[in-house]
């Protein structure tokens, strides 16, 4: 069986999973609802990407929220209405203030611009390797918020960007996850996934067997940079409004814990963690807002959610590294769930002889 | 004349301000192979405590610098403690992470107890005014930051040869099993380096704190940043590499604020970063650093 | 002195060592041998806690130090020196002899042991102010073994003394070790030079694929041609 096929095959449990969500939240689901739901679609999505990268190479990456902001960025800019842009950005370079395209080749312009940046940020981060990599994401991360916020001819600087055409739905959502997920998966099955797996287990040995392990990184974060900038074209064209403070600190902590409490040496971590997360700061968003519990009428707790959310990461670091799922995909757990079981049956049947005889 | 003095004396105590926080991270790091992102918050917190002391029991504001200091101390103790202690064998990543978990624990605690906006703490007045030195006007708190980088540094140097938990922490930076057979307890050892780093953090707070004059649940974030990008610059766990790559990122920063024509003075920080990028692609170790496959020691 | 009952040492799902169980006597010289991945260097850091042992005990005088973390039990008299020496780079021979003294509060009878081991190694007077990366291998060895005895040890365990060093050097380092043993110190001699070893240890155990083969006493192993050649090959290569 091939790679592909093999992989479909075993994506199919977590994409029937996928599925059923969005079908029982748009069959039985009001607004709020599907829009949470949506929401839990752009947050797998990234949670796909950031583990194409730190799933593969065993670094941690804190700038991937800013590819979801180029790709955000680039959909509003091609795709708002040329009267609206007047308003926004008379002032847009490049002759950008006139440019105004259709949806699919803006989210393909998207893809593409967010894949080159990647690729060129990608060179540096790919050759420094360790400790100096994973600070020179964050680096990046404020490189491009900086951006952001003082360019302001092109991106209205910290003032949101709005009037964004709404085209998506929940069945966006549903496909961009699809598609990150069988990415993720192919990915990390492919030879190149192995290999640069092996090659954060062991460095020196990969290198010595010829792994390139500098490409294979480069590879794995330009591309975990396209799929996040799929999660950032969802939101943009979702929401219709996006700000520079929609890519910073705390998307990059809630994707960051939401793979880290799956695990995010698995694909099926990543969903994992993002579906416990998801419903988790659902809860707590009602207590942030100050909610009524037994007729206390509770004060507004900003901070809340983050709280959570760090303190998630520290447990997890502490006492189960690997995550809930162990690093394990699916798939895996449930046939050493069967050997185990099938062991335990065998042991059953040997053992009831030997009683016998007693 | 006067203006490249001040430029000067603006540049060494900017420049200070990054060495004394990337020391901190550096002598951790190499002690422990722990990336401290936490290292923010004790800055962070150390403000907090100015601003509760100040409204609880003190009334003069010189008192507060000390708590400032001991403060930041004192947190970096606990972090030690309580967050860092079930993950010191772990992974490089493994601790970095868990120390961006303890970050943004506390920046969010602070958001829920304390406040979102930004609170006024009270500095010495003699702090904020000028100093005149042969005739310059100088700012007091340039001067006397960049007189206390180099006194700490002094007085770290003389820790790390003359004293023998400061041998034993340059020895634990090579190898700390053979530290421990020498039966030095670990502890005692990592004890040693979060305080060092704490203090360290603690004096560098009391000097950003007398510059912005207001505490934030997210303060440490900025400071801490520049610390990374110096360590990384220098050499990551190198200590003469974390002095010589803050003092270099302060200069560049004072000399691109002096230079940059307006319009691009906002984007300071990226071209800086932009910058030591370049720097880094040349030489991908740092400019002190040597190669290490994976970045760990024996 | 050092009682060791049934010990393994597992890395993951590899095992190191398997039940070992072996003694070493007040004033012994026991010799440690066996080949290349044996197990010889999982054993000794086990028995002084770097790697922690997956079963089975060990004793130290009478107590259970199995679980005991490696600072306490250099600080009850029982030390190694590690293999491949691993003197602290960048640190000079005094700062690496001072380091070794940590356990010692007295002052004055750490000046009095330095002065015993600068006696007994006077290349180390010599480099006193020199990094410790400028020694040759030998003149490490001596410096890793002095920096050992600063803590004054009732028990030495030493891996490997010889490893990478010239023939001439060995010689010399194996002088040491007899000085040593006349001053009455217990020692655990980890090497693959076994017959050298053979000459000066009391007893010998014989360590291979992790489990013990053989345990006597050297001249008994050292007068056999059959068991040395069955045991640690020699005379094959
Ligand atoms: N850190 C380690 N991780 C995994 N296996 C190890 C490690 N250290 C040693 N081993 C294995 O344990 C066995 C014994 O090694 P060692 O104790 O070093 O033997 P010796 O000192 O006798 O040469 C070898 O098979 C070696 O591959
Ligand atoms: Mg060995």
């Amino acid at each position: 069986m091939g790679l592909v096929s093999a992989t479909l095959l075993r994506s199919l449990a977590p994409i029937c999973l996928l599925i059923a969500i969005a079908g029982l939240v748009m069959s039985i689901g009001e607004p709020y609802q599907i829009r949470v739901a949506y929401i839990f679609f752009i947050n797998l999505t990234a949670v796909f990407a950031l583990q194409i990268y730190m799933g593969g190479t065993g670094h941690a990456s804190f700038g991937h929220a800013a590819f979801q902001g180029i790709a955000a960025y680039s959909v509003a800019i091609l795709m708002t209405p040329l009267a609206l842009k007047r308003l926004l950005i008379p002032d847009a370079p490049f002759g950008l203030a006139a440019v105004h395209l259709g949806a699919v080749p803006s989210i393909l312009i998207a893809l593409v611009l967010t894949g080159v940046i990647a690729y060129i940020v990608g060179l540096a981060i790919s050759r420094l390797g360790g400790v100096a990599a994973e600070i020179a994401t964050l680096a990046f991360l404020v490189i491009v918020h900086v951006i952001f916020t003082n360019w302001i001819e092109l991106f209205r600087g910290p003032r949101a960007f709005y009037g964004i055409p709404s085209i998506s739905n929940l069945y966006w959502g549903l496909g961009a996850a699809i598609i990150a997920l069988l990415i993720a998966k192919l990915f990390r099955d492919s030879p190149y996934g192995v290999q640069l797996r092996a090659a954060s287990d062991n460095l020196l040995a990969a290198r010595a067997m010829g792994v390139p392990v500098e490409r294979l990184r480069l590879l794995a974060w330009t591309l975990s940079g396209i799929v996040m900038g799929m999660a950032g074209i969802l939101l943009a064209t979702y929401l219709g409004t996006i700000a520079p403070s929609s890519f910073y600190f705390n998307q990059t902590f809630l994707i960051m814990a939401m793979l880290l409490l799956g695990g995010m040496r698995s694909v099926s971590g990543a969903l994992c963690g993002t579906l416990v997360i998801s419903i988790g700061s659902e809860l707590t968003r009602s207590l942030e807002s100050g909610p009524v519990i037994a007729g206390i009428d509770l004060p507004a707790m900003f901070g809340l959610t983050g709280f959570f959310l760090g303190a998630i990461i520290v447990l997890v670091m502490s006492f189960r590294r690997e995550g809930l799922l162990g690093g394990e995909e699916f798939e895996d757990l449930f046939r050493q769930w069967k050997l185990k079981r099938k062991s335990a049956a065998d042991e059953t049947s040997a053992d009831a002889p030997a009683k016998q005889e007693a | 004349m006067e203006y490249f003095v001040q430029q000067t004396i603006n540049a060494l105590s900017v420049g200070g301000e990054y060495a004394l926080l990337a020391l901190g991270l550096a002598i951790v790091f190499s002690i422990m192979n722990l990336v401290n992102f936490a290292h923010g918050e004790l800055i962070t917190l150390g403000g907090y405590a100015m601003l509760f002391s100040a409204a609880w029991f003190v009334s003069d504001p010189i008192y507060l610098l000390p708590i400032c200091v001991l403060a930041a101390t004192g947190a970096a103790i606990l972090f030690e403690r309580v967050a860092f202690r079930p993950v010191r064998n772990a992974p490089e990543t493994t601790g970095l992470l868990t120390a961006f978990g303890v970050s943004i624990v506390v920046q969010n605690a602070l958001l829920i107890f304390v406040a979102t906006r930004p609170k006024p703490v009270p500095i010495p007045d003699w702090m904020q005014g000028t100093i005149q030195i042969a005739g310059l006007h100088l700012p007091m708190v340039q001067v006397l930051e960049t007189s206390c980088t180099v006194v700490a540094a002094t007085g770290l140097i003389l820790l790390l040869t003359k004293t023998n938990l400061g041998l034993a922490m340059r020895a634990a930076a090579k190898d700390f099993t053979v530290v421990r057979l020498m039966g030095i307890k670990a502890d005692r050892v990592i004890l040693g380096a979060f305080a060092v780093s704490g203090f360290l953090a603690g004096l560098a707070a009391v000097f950003i704190l007398a510059r912005r004059g207001a505490v934030d649940p997210m303060m440490g974030f900025s400071p801490v940043l520049k610390a990374f990008v110096a360590c990384v610059l220098g050499g990551f766990g190198s200590l003469l590499g974390a002095a010589v790559g803050g003092l270099s990122l302060g200069m560049l920063e004072v000399l691109l604020q002096a230079t940059l024509p307006s319009e691009v003075a906002g984007f300071r920080d990226a071209i800086v970063f932009l910058l030591v990028g370049a720097v880094l692609i040349w030489r991908p170790t740092g400019l002190l650093g040597k190669r290490v496959e994976l970045g760990d020691k024996e | 002195m050092l009682q060791l009952t049934d010990v393994s040492v597992s890395y993951g799902p590899i095992q190191a060592v398997r039940n070992v169980s072996a003694t070493v006597e007040q004033g012994e010289i026991v010799a440690l041998l066996g080949p290349n991945g044996a197990g010889k260097t999982s054993l000794v850091s086990s028995i002084v806690g770097i790697i922690p042992v997956s079963s089975g005990s060990v004793g130290f005088d009478g107590e259970d130090i199995t679980r005991t973390p490696v600072e306490s039990i250099v600080r009850k008299g029982l030390t190694l020196t590690p293999e491949g020496r691993r003197v602290f780079a960048g640190l000079s021979v005094a700062e690496n002899l001072r380091l070794g003294a940590s356990t010692q509060s007295d002052r004055a009878a750490v000046e009095e042991t330095l002065e015993t081991y600068l006696e007994m190694f006077p290349i180390l007077r010599e480099r006193y102010h020199q990094t410790a990366t400028t020694l040759s291998g030998g003149e490490q060895q001596m410096l890793a073994i002095a920096r050992s005895l600063m803590s004054r040890p009732r028990m030495l365990m030493l891996d490997e003394p010889s490893l990478g060093l010239a023939p001439r050097v060995v010689e010399r380092i194996f002088e040491h070790i007899v000085e040593l043993k006349q001053s009455g110190l217990t020692m655990l001699v980890v090497e693959q030079n076994a017959t050298e070893a053979l000459a000066f240890a009391d007893r010998a155990y014989v360590l291979a694929s992790g489990k013990l083969v053989f345990e006597g006493a050297a001249s008994e192993l050292a007068s056999s041609d059959r068991l040395m050649e069955a045991y640690l090959g020699t005379g094959v290569d």
